[in-house]
């Protein structure tokens, strides 16, 4: 039962440990099943850790915990046990209307034919017959045909009775197992959804998937986020800083008691980011441009500039504009002195370097995204090598898979050289993996 | 004293009225959780948002059970020795210094350095025994006799490293200092950890710990916080504020009015002789319960309408 229960949840997107879950049972031995709303806070308090899980939690309580109880079944007449011998339990009680009964059977049926694991719709009616099997439907059929023979020793009453019960019974299973779908199917389709997403190459997706894959950057964005926006101060063990050692045991007679250490402070990181808009990567672009917009919600320093013919910087418009509006605004540079014409890097670098080369100092991560198709113009490399000099660290991150690399007009072989990292990025899991990239080296 | 604190656990009910007579009071969901931590032995991460009533309910908790709180407010760059232990330095000096004719008189009679080392080491631990030992709230609260409440405060604000050597406390109940070994606690804490969600705590301690999520509270359980400590506001004036402050939740502002915001207000219409809620009166005392000057603006607009809605309320 706890176990189904916890799978559910599960299913719904909480993370349950193993631990969590000898805790929640040992939660159910103190508190018992008597109290529904003790149940309920006591084991919210030991499975869901979190305020959004807590919501998913009560949804997935009430749900799971309602499912199982039988309705309707009064109707028939109370049968006495004696005046039908030998027939099967179900018969028995369906005739005697022994809903509880009815119930538990149920209840049990669906745990051996593992309900629990339905995931698509197409499997209702499949669980529905076999929860029937398993119940003892054909004992059931049986005696209904039993019965309609020897029509003498059997009342018609209750042979029409058998019948409708019957009927009610299934579609009492079939309620169930709707309700279970529900209960435990739920997420599947969101899951499927969402690792369909993170595979496919960005240019190819529609539309209407904007809204989720918002969503699952915004999670990365946010993984980032925790690491990096607090300050932090880390004792590096084992560097004695002498001065500091010195001065602060001048009180002990100069004997070195209390030893001091070099500390490690951390700043908080500066972004600046060059994000490639020209037709060549249209497509690509719009995510790009939509992973930037998360990074400027979650990230204090940071520095947008989008480049085609020359280049611009575009903070200002993530700061002041919905998601949708912005990346409208920026595709066709509306407000902005953006050329849309040929896509030329070294202007565009020229550009930075007026604006912004300044800025680049030895706590800022330069990130550039393009494809580096400079339409044989002049590379200017000297700009960047410049860049790859001020700043801490230079990433390039290139939607071409590698192969295409300093093919035709592409330049990335020759701006490689002044990049801390270059990486393909054209799905999600690109990108997750460059955010991991950024996470694994602090600083 | 174990059996007093056992009998005062026994019944959610027993919990919710006990506390109700420190003056402070807890919905169901807070007193189950409470049962839960006695019988399996947990600590309690309580999470929601400022002014909600955790560090009270540690603070009651406390005053409930007749044992000292001891508290830990964390930060960044909160370590281990201000936390757990420290060594005392100065007694450690003093002590060498008083003793250093003893030290002499053992030292006496040994030719060579090694055969000095030898014999010191026949009593090296000394300086650094338990006696040496500053406990720090977290070792406090383990060797306390009769057991404590401990409250970690603001868990959220410390270090992701200082949540790891947390981890030690919580699960084992125990400290490991490496000169004198492990110390174990003399009878458990009940430990409480808060949060104020300003980052996600890590999974190993959410999975140590129960969760307990504290909103604001229902206007019913408002009005009875209110009477238990505010006793001199009328009954008519204490429903109308509250059904007031929830108005003001439901809007989107930068700082909503916590519950301690909404009990100082009834204190300052105490001391005003305030008969009922006027809007002049409520434009007036804003600045009481908001506390940015675009959410006093902001609920300036609609004072009128606000205080219409909630002398409604009966």
């Amino acid at each position: 039962m706890l176990q189904d229960f916890i799978a559910s949840l599960r299913n719904s997107g909480v993370r349950v440990s193993m631990s969590e879950t000898l805790d929640a049972a040992a939660t159910v031995k103190t508190v018992g099943y008597d109290d529904r709303q003790i149940l309920k806070d006591s084991l919210s308090a030991s499975l869901a850790k979190s305020h959004r899980e807590k919501r998913i939690f009560d949804d997935c309580f009430d749900r799971f915990f309602s499912a199982e109880s039988i309705r309707g079944f009064s109707s028939i007449s109370p049968m006495d046990r004696s005046a039908v011998p030998d027939v099967s339990p179900l018969t028995a009680m369906i005739l005697s209307g022994d809903r509880s009964g009815l119930s538990v059977s149920m209840s049990r049926a669906a745990r051996r034919v593992d309900i629990s694991a339905i995931s698509f719709f197409t499997q209702k009616s499949m669980y529905i017959q076999r929860i029937l099997q398993e119940m003892g439907l054909e004992e059931l059929k049986q005696d209904i045909h039993r019965m309609s023979e020897q029509e003498g020793s059997w009342s018609k009453q209750s042979l029409e009775a058998l019948q409708a019960g019957r009927e009610r019974l299934f579609e009492e299973i079939r309620d169930f197992v709707e309700k279970q779908y529900r209960l435990f199917a739920s997420s599947v389709p969101e899951q499927i959804m969402e690792s369909y997403l993170r595979r496919v190459r960005l240019s190819n997706l529609e539309q209407r998937d904007f809204e989720r894959m918002r969503r699952i950057i915004q999670k990365m964005v946010q993984r980032l986020n925790d690491r990096y926006a607090r300050r932090r101060k880390r004792a590096n063990r084992g560097a004695l800083d002498l001065k500091a050692t010195l001065r602060r045991n001048l009180a002990y007679q100069g004997l070195i008691f209390d030893p001091c250490w070099k500390g490690k402070k951390l700043d908080r990181p500066e972004f600046l980011v060059l994000c490639d808009v020209s037709r060549s990567v249209q497509a690509f672009s719009r995510f790009m441009l939509l992973f930037l917009y998360s990074l400027h919600e979650e990230l204090a320093r940071i520095r947008s500039f989008i480049f085609c013919t020359n280049l611009v910087e575009v903070s200002h418009v993530f700061e002041e504009c919905e998601a949708e509006e912005a990346l409208a605004k920026l595709k066709r540079g509306v407000g902005l002195e953006l050329t849309l014409g040929r896509t030329d890097y070294g202007q565009s670098f020229q550009d930075f370097k007026e604006e912004a080369m300044d800025r680049v100092t030895n706590k800022t991560t330069v990130i550039i995204l393009g494809d580096a198709r400079n339409n044989y113009g002049e590379p200017r490399t000297d700009i960047l090598k410049r860049v790859h000099e001020l700043s801490k660290r230079l990433l390039w991150l290139n939607p071409e898979p590698p192969v295409y690399w300093g093919t035709g007009d592409s330049e990335m072989k020759r701006y490689s050289p002044y990049c801390f990292l270059v990486q393909q990025c054209s799905t999600v899991t690109h990108l997750e993996r460059v955010v991991d990239f950024l996470l694994r080296t602090p600083g | 004293m174990k059996k007093v604190i056992s009998e005062k656990f026994e019944s959610i009910g027993r919990i919710q009225k006990g506390f109700e007579g420190t003056g402070y009071i807890c919905s169901q969901q807070i007193a189950t959780t409470l049962y839960l931590a006695f019988h399996l032995d947990k600590p309690v991460l309580v999470e929601g948002p400022a002014g909600a009533g955790k560090t009270e309910l540690a603070k009651a908790s406390a005053a409930y059970l007749g044992l000292p709180l001891i508290r830990l407010q964390c930060y960044e760059g909160l370590d281990e020795s201000k936390a757990l232990y420290e060594w005392k330095y100065g007694k450690q000096l003093l002590y060498t210094q008083i003793l250093k004719d003893r030290l002499n008189e053992i030292l006496q009679g040994s030719d060579s350095l090694a055969a000095s080392v030898s014999k010191l080491r026949q009593h090296d631990d000394i300086f650094f025994s338990p006696d040496f030992l500053e406990p720090r709230p977290l070792l406090k609260a383990l060797q306390q006799e009769q057991g404590a409440v401990l409250l970690v405060d603001e868990v959220d604000k410390s270090d992701p490293e200082f949540e790891a050597f947390l981890l030690e406390v919580l699960s084992d109940y125990q400290v490991s200092v490496p000169e004198v070994g492990t110390i174990a606690a003399t009878s458990k804490p009940f430990v409480f950890l808060t949060s104020n969600n300003t980052r996600e705590m890590s999974e190993p301690l959410k999975r140590r710990c129960l969760h307990l999520y504290i909103p604001f509270p229902e206007p019913k359980i408002e009005r009875e916080i209110l009477r238990t400590r505010v006793p001199d506001l009328s009954e008519a004036l204490r429903s109308h504020l509250v059904a007031f402050i929830n108005q003001v939740r439901k809007l989107d502002l930068k700082k909503l009015p916590s519950v301690s915001e909404t009990i100082d207000w009834a204190r300052v219409l105490v001391l005003l002789h305030a008969p009922d809620l006027k809007p002049d009166l409520v434009s007036e005392t804003l600045n009481v319960f908001l506390k940015f000057e675009e959410d006093i603006e902001i609920i300036r607009e609609r004072v009128f309408e606000f205080t219409q809605n909630a002398v409604k309320v009966p």
